[in-house]
């Protein structure tokens, strides 16, 4: 749950970015601290292996300057994709506000984002939340890999997969390129600042 | 597609799995190149590009076993810690959230930097009993009981703690030495000395619960099973969050009432309980504010 500061006016949120393993949650992080410098209040912190694989965690700080009167700060996380590491994406996903799934287009990374999202069903219901309640944001990512001839999954596909009960908004991206990663940002951080402003009654 | 173009698609795409990261899908499709050359015997001039392709299957397997091999839990440096500490920490409860940032240190495998902050915990009086219980926890997740053993003796001999919390760590740390079928003689904790609470002799029968699952008696969902995050745990009594906007569920617990069914989760073991809610109230500060802290009291089934 978010931090309010009633006294300061102002707020802090978490989101995490969640996905299967290689699906392209530390690059998404990397393109928004790359591009948008200036919203940065500090360097990201990346922790990998050998492989380029996350370890523990990416984290991110973004301020939003004032909305509604409050100063808003946003924390970004991603979690280790690997199924090993499933304590630490509990850890993680503590007090979590919002959440970006990442899915990998790609035809043979399909069940691994059908597990990847259960994995996030669970832990969200470990810490009594509500995966059909929190925001959340489908970002289908590596779309520019059809485009090399590599067998994608058609957006149907993802949607009915993932997201047929769920029914939440999704992107379309390449975040290697940047592309659609400012979009997924920004319509979850809508939808998520948008659930706080009711949770917490916040207004000017 | 002839046979050429097939090939050269095939190994476009198990590069781009291989540069991606995806080893094991990589690996597939090289194999389904070898296969698919020796089934439709294609015509080679000669094996060139069949070792080249296992050369290519054997530097995969070695990132596979790199991945595998690497180590999970490096030590990081001390600003990382302390970040972890900071950013895993949640509590308001200065105490509490000093003992939430060095869990977390743990839970990330910084062993040593979480025993040092439980050390000092304890050292400040700092909800001592959970501190001395995550010092033994480190030391038994680092394949070091012996050390979790000498710790015990030590707390023992120098009286650092109190005897009902020694107690508990006795029966902890034999448990969990019982399970690593390790036998030693630990040293006995002084008897129960009268005119102490009650309350702690039932101390010593409840583990350090992460969550419970309580089912609701009466409203609406009647009959459901509600999970909760355990935030803070005294003894037997255990705190919980019902957030704000479940104020309905929240109605339901009185002070006073009986839980014929609650479902407890620790670390060791999940087991069924029963429990009494010790109190209820409105969160009126913090990152909290707003939602409903709810006090259960376990007790014997």
């Amino acid at each position: 749950m978010a931090v309010f500061n009633v006294r300061e006016r102002v707020i802090e949120c978490k989101l995490v970015f969640y996905g299967p393993g290689r699906c392209g949650k530390t690059t998404n992080l990397e393109y928004i601290y790359k591009a948008g410098k200036k919203y940065t209040t500090s360097d990201m912190v990346s922790i990998d292996t050998k492989g380029d694989r996350t370890l523990f965690f990416d984290f991110l700080p973004i301020g939003l300057g004032k909305i509604k009167g409050c100063e808003v700060t946003v924390q970004l996380y991603t979690v280790p994709g690997q199924q090993k590491y499933s304590s630490t994406r509990k850890m993680v996903l503590k007090n979590v506000d919002g959440v970006v799934f990442v899915a990998d287009s790609l035809e043979v990374r399909r069940k691994a984002n059908v597990i990847s999202l259960k994995d996030l069903q669970q832990n969200l219901a470990e810490q009594n939340m509500n995966i059909f309640k929190i925001p959340l944001i489908f970002q289908y990512n590596k779309r520019d890999l059809g485009a090399e001839g590599l067998p994608i999954l058609p957006i149907e596909v993802m949607e009915k997969d993932l997201n047929g009960k769920l029914k939440v908004p999704y992107c379309e991206a390449s975040a290697l390129k940047g592309d659609g990663v400012g979009a997924t940002l920004k319509k979850c951080l809508a939808l998520t600042l948008s659930h706080l402003q009711k949770e917490l009654q916040w207004s000017r | 597609m002839s046979a050429k173009e097939h090939i050269q698609s095939l190994l476009k795409e198990a590069e781009i799995y291989r540069s991606q990261g995806l080893f094991d899908q990589s690996k597939e499709k090289y194999i389904e190149i070898l296969e698919y050359i020796e089934k439709n015997k294609v015509a080679l001039k000669d094996n060139k590009i069949i070792d080249a392709i296992k050369e290519k299957i054997r530097e995969v397997d070695e990132k596979l076993t790199e991945i595998e091999e690497s180590t999970d839990t490096p030590e990081l440096a001390q600003e990382v810690q302390s970040l972890i500490s900071n950013l895993f920490s949640f509590s308001k409860n200065k105490d509490t959230a000093a003992i939430e940032g060095a869990v977390a240190m743990a839970k990330f495998g910084q062993y040593e930097k979480a025993l040092e902050e439980f050390e000092m915990l304890i050292n400040e009086g700092a909800l001592p009993l959970m501190a001395a219980m995550n010092m033994l926890r480190c030391h038994l997740s680092l394949a070091t009981p012996e050390a979790a053993i000498t710790q015990f003796k030590r707390w023992v001999s120098r009286d650092e703690l109190g005897q009902g919390d020694l107690r508990y760590l006795r029966n902890f740390i034999s448990d969990q030495l019982e399970k690593r079928g390790i036998k030693t003689e630990l040293p006995q904790v002084g008897e129960i000395i009268s005119g102490e609470k009650k309350t702690e002799e039932v101390d010593e029968g409840v583990l350090d619960l992460s969550s419970i699952g309580i089912e609701l008696e009466s409203g609406p969902r009647q009959g459901d099973m509600v999970e909760f995050d355990v935030t803070f745990q005294s003894g037997n009594t255990v705190s919980v969050i019902i957030p704000s906007k479940q104020k309905d569920m929240a109605d339901l617990f009185k002070p006073g009432s009986q839980l014929s069914k609650v479902q407890c989760c620790s670390a060791l073991a999940v087991f069924n309980s029963c429990g009494q809610v010790a109190g209820i109230s409105k969160i009126e500060s913090g990152p909290n504010r707003g939602n409903y802290s709810l006090d259960i009291t376990i007790t014997e089934e």
